[in-house]
């Protein structure tokens, strides 16, 4: 999975509005991150990557970039 | 001849009012009706009055199941709550004399959230095997509401008031089977009224504190950390269910059917594909009661007996996981 394709992925299980999302949009900018879009995105990232969020880790997110960097960049093709 | 326990019959009750997705919706202006349905599966929950007691409504749906069961057969009461009526005596003194049981059993409160109907009925099984009782009376009832924020709609969106009774007897044939259970009280923070025992006292001046996603609470209240709840959750429930089909020596094809703790749609839901359970075993509804705690799983298993999911002779696995942490499941034979 591309980065870019990430970001899709991820506006889809969240159900996020998805226009003009980019690798350094603010996650909690975005309309519809909510405690239920939250919860969606702890069951992705376990779901596709084995990888479990933390509420402090999801907390101190910023932007995709950040959320990519806790998951790993090896784990995205380039 | 085998000791064993049996499953009698199953009683619910529910408070009068109710509050829908629409009042929610209409007071905070946050979420509309229908993403709260589709997310967690909730449309409406029953909400105990302001005078209404856990205590009031185990009363009620031990009057109820008694209606039809001969009440000086019951020689043992438990009674599963976390919102005891008073800190002394124990609510099911009280019970006793409601019900009008004989002073001659044994009555006693067991403080548990959502794994509490797996350790009601492991207690029932122990105490009937061990003779100490042939007849029980297993009370459920939680009033979480009570300790709930009025602005929190998160959380007044997930919990429902509810009570259960079930009549568990001697069999001569064992219907309850092994059980698996777990603890790790280093979740204790992540579901947790902090204030109001003897650790930190009722404050009459408390602070508000407002959630990320704008949900106001105070430590007087029920303050959940959605997210770690989640990890808990799926980190432990599909071990559970595995430990509990091999101490069982059974496999998921020997299963009639799987009622987990009905905390809400998304939860479950997720659960069930990561386990890989058939969506036709596997029982998901609650709808009109939100997550009753401890009653959720009997409330399910009445309704799956009801609606004729369930038949005689079925095979069910009960696992039941939250706030402690505290989890159990269980395998029965209807």
């Amino acid at each position: 999975m591309t980065k870019i394709e990430f970001i899709k992925e991820v506006a889809i299980h969240c159900e996020l509005a998805s226009d003009n999302l980019t690798i350094n949009t603010m996650l909690k900018s975005i309309k519809g991150f909510d405690s239920f879009a939250v919860l969606s995105l702890i069951a992705f990232i376990d779901e596709f990557f084995n990888v479990k969020l933390t509420a402090k880790q999801i907390q101190e997110l910023r932007d995709f970039a950040s959320l990519i960097e806790l998951i790993g960049e090896n784990r995205f093709e380039s | 001849m085998t000791m064993g326990t049996k499953i009698l019959s199953i009683e619910t009750h529910f408070p009068e009012k109710t509050l829908t997705n629409e009042q929610l919706s209409l007071e905070f202006g946050r979420w509309d009706p229908d993403k709260i349905e589709s997310k967690v599966g909730i449309r409406q929950r029953h909400i105990a009055a302001k005078e209404e007691t856990a205590g009031d409504m185990a009363a009620l749906v031990g009057e109820k199941i008694l209606q039809s069961y001969d009440k000086d057969k019951i020689d043992f009461l438990f009674f599963c709550t976390q919102s005891p009526d008073y800190f002394l005596p124990t609510t099911a003194c009280i019970l006793q004399n409601k019900l009008q049981l004989r002073t001659n059993i044994g009555a006693f409160d067991f403080n548990l959230g959502c794994s509490g109907y797996i350790y009601g009925l492991a207690l029932a099984k122990a105490f009937i095997n061990a003779k100490l009782a042939k007849s029980i009376l297993l009370l459920t009832s939680e009033t979480y509401s009570k300790h709930i924020h009025a602005r929190d709609l998160a959380n007044r969106t997930i919990f429902g008031d509810a009570a259960t009774a079930t009549i568990l007897e001697y069999s001569d044939q064992e219907n309850i089977f092994e059980f698996v259970f777990g603890t790790d009280g280093s979740g204790m923070n992540n579901l947790i009224v902090p204030n109001g025992c003897f650790r930190n006292a009722f404050d009459f001046n408390p602070t508000e504190i407002t959630s990320e996603s704008g949900d106001i609470y105070t430590k007087n209240n029920l303050i959940m950390n959605g997210p770690e709840i989640f990890n808990f959750t799926i980190a432990s429930v599909p071990i559970l269910f595995e430990q509990c089909l091999i101490k069982n020596n059974l496999d998921v094809d020997d299963l009639d059917f799987v009622i987990f703790h009905q905390a809400n749609k998304y939860i479950i839901e997720y659960l069930r594909k990561k386990i890989n359970i058939p969506p036709s075993k596997f029982y998901s509804n609650i709808i009109e009661t939100g997550n009753t705690v401890s009653s959720t799983i009997p409330i399910a298993l009445l309704d799956s007996i009801n609606t004729k999911k369930v038949k005689t002779g079925d095979r069910i696995l009960l696992c039941g996981f939250g706030v402690g942490y505290s989890w159990g499941a269980v395998i029965i034979e209807i």
